[in-house]
């Protein structure tokens, strides 16, 4: 198998050797599974190329190693080595050495690789996670077929932990923003909810990878939150975006921009938010066990020792904390999505009630503010909100 | 321009997003056709149910609730019903009793009138017939003292005589 090419070699030997660790490569996406130790397992490489000819063209190779292997491609490397497609020994040190999966591929014959459709470590561990909630929830919906659940009490650990969650689902992010309106909106929300949190559950197994540590994979998320939402907002929504209610006409003109760029700045926050939120807890883990190398190098390998089991009890309460955020993540999407789709199908009939809402919000935020440890910025927060009291003004 | 692999990570990945969205796009039609529609609708229905069957066992208990009550209510009645009967009873067999005893002393005050009219009627006729007897004997005494013309001595020999003979009582 063309897949199996790199399995055996020892992934991390550019680091071994002294070389560099690129803590974001092993964050970020790749075209290979790394199961370091035991070597990594590339995975097929599809190009929508247009040639220099102008004709367009999709190719498809088995691994990274095949498609270099079919001569048709230059190689650039991260060190801006160039290697040309009829460089055979050069492109062979490059495969024996594994850091081609790490190269960009440019067409020798002049053409552009238009857009890369390869299978990625991402592509792959998402798949991985739909197949499981498929899976889970398909079997899950035979039982309930069954009747067990529906006509007895739910069997097992397996239908109890899921139902707890999907009633959570239901009955605490769907129902309290979409009111009566929650049915339709639900199936939505529970595959995102369990998309999202199986994505992040396989990011902490090991040799797994997160698909929401990817802002492709969000975006994608976000993307179909604001379809969802665009498609299902009601009259008043689009009223309100295009005519905003309650303001002087001048007025509405700058609000109808801030209004239509808040359509796109809602999903682009989901999608950020849980890709910072899960690539973090990454970065956060890799660097906190490259304090131990950073305190060897600067201190030599006593200090390193000594420093790796501090490095190790935090890099482990990060870990657990990644298992909470796991969940809490999962939760936040689906709760916003909900939020966003909720604002968009409510009908409401009084307008004017929105302004006094708004000035609630900022005179609660005034309020909560002394509470924090910023005394000074909280007394004058508390003052300027509290002009009647003497103590504050004077 | 060309989207490399070891890309950045902020740099989103023009391939992965088609197959994502396709990807993600099968995930929710897969999930909403075969398992959300069922799951949801059994937790719906078994929620009906546990909620039609608290209400029914309230309205159960509701009821049985008061057919304890009537039932104490009937048995209180009963009770009172067994008392005043007994009561009834009680008295009825009184009454019975005083008016057996008046019925009885009235027959025996009616025995003892009887009697004493019986008493009185046998007295005036015992003392009639004596009276008859009497003056009989007195006539046939004084026939015989007429008869035979008799000295005084023998006058009151015949009389002793005639004493004598008559009945002791």
């Amino acid at each position: 198998m063309a897949l199996l090419i790199g399995l055996g070699a020892p992934a991390a030997r550019a680091a071994d050797e002294g070389g560099q660790l690129d803590l974001i490569g092993h964050a970020s996406d790749g075209v290979y599974l790394d199961f370091a130790p035991f070597g990594k397992v590339e995975l097929p490489r599809i190009f929508l190329i247009q040639d220099g000819d102008g004709n367009w063209d999709v190719r498809a190779y088995a691994s990274t190693a095949s498609a270099l292997a079919s001569g048709q491609y230059d190689v650039v490397t991260g060190e801006d080595v160039h290697l040309p497609s009829d460089d055979v020994a050069g492109i062979e040190e490059l495969i024996a050495s594994h850091e081609h999966v790490y190269a960009e591929l440019v067409p020798a014959d002049g053409g552009r690789i238009v857009v890369d459709f390869s299978i990625t470590r991402h592509l792959v561990f998402g798949l991985l996670a739909a197949v499981l909630c498929v899976i889970i929830f398909v079997s899950l919906a035979r039982r309930y077929a069954r009747g067990i659940g529906r006509d007895s009490a739910p069997r097992g650990i397996f239908q109890n932990l899921f139902e707890a969650l999907i009633v959570f689902v239901r009955d605490d992010i769907a129902r309290p923003n979409l009111g009566d309106k929650y049915a339709r909106f639900l199936p939505y929300l529970l595959t995102a909810f369990f998309f999202i949190l199986f994505c992040n559950l396989i990011g902490l197994v090991p040799f797994g990878a997160a698909a929401t540590a990817n802002i492709a994979v969000t975006g994608v998320l976000a993307m179909f939150t604001f379809f969802v939402t665009q498609f299902s907002g009601s009259r008043d929504y689009w009223a309100h975006v295009f005519w905003p209610p309650g303001v002087p006409v001048p007025i509405k003109f700058i609000l109808i921009p801030v209004e239509v760029l808040g359509l796109f700045t809602k999903p682009f926050a989901l999608a950020v938010r849980l890709f910072a939120n899960m690539s973090a807890g990454y970065l956060v883990i890799l660097s906190l066990i490259g304090l131990i190398f950073i305190f060897t190098a600067l201190f030599g390998s006593v200090v390193g020792v000594l420093v790796s089991p501090v490095s190790v009890a935090l890099a482990v309460f990060i870990y657990l904390l990644k298992v909470l955020v796991a969940f809490i993540q999962a939760y936040v999407f689906t709760a916003l999505s909900a939020l966003f789709i909720g604002m968009a199908v409510e009908e409401h009939h009084a307008h004017e009630g929105h302004t006094p809402e708004w000035h609630e919000t900022l005179d609660h935020d005034a309020a909560a503010a002394p509470s924090l440890p910023l005394s000074g910025d909280g007394a004058s927060i508390a003052g300027s909100s509290k002009p009647a009291e003497p103590a504050m003004a004077g | 321009m060309s989207f490399v692999v070891a890309a950045g990570l902020l740099e989103p990945y023009a391939g992965l997003i088609f197959w994502k969205a396709i990807a993600f796009g099968l995930l929710l039609f897969i999930l909403y056709r075969f398992a959300w529609g069922p799951i949801t609708k059994a937790l719906t229905e078994r929620e009906q149910n546990i909620d039609m069957s608290l209400r029914k066992a309230e309205e159960a208990l509701a009821e049985a609730r008061q057919i304890q009550a009537d039932n104490a209510r009937a048995r209180r009645e009963a009770e009172q019903d067994a008392q005043r009967i007994l009561r009834e009873a009680r008295e009825a067999a009184e009454k019975l009793r005083t008016e057996e005893i008046e019925r009885t002393r009235a027959q025996i005050r009616q025995m003892q009138e009887q009697a004493q009219a019986e008493i009185e009627r046998e007295k005036q006729g015992a003392l009639q017939a004596l009276r008859a007897e009497v003056a009989d004997l007195a006539i046939q005494a004084a026939e015989k003292i007429l008869a035979e013309n008799l000295d005084p001595a023998r006058q009151r020999r015949l009389v002793d005589d005639f004493i004598n003979q008559l009945p002791r009582n």
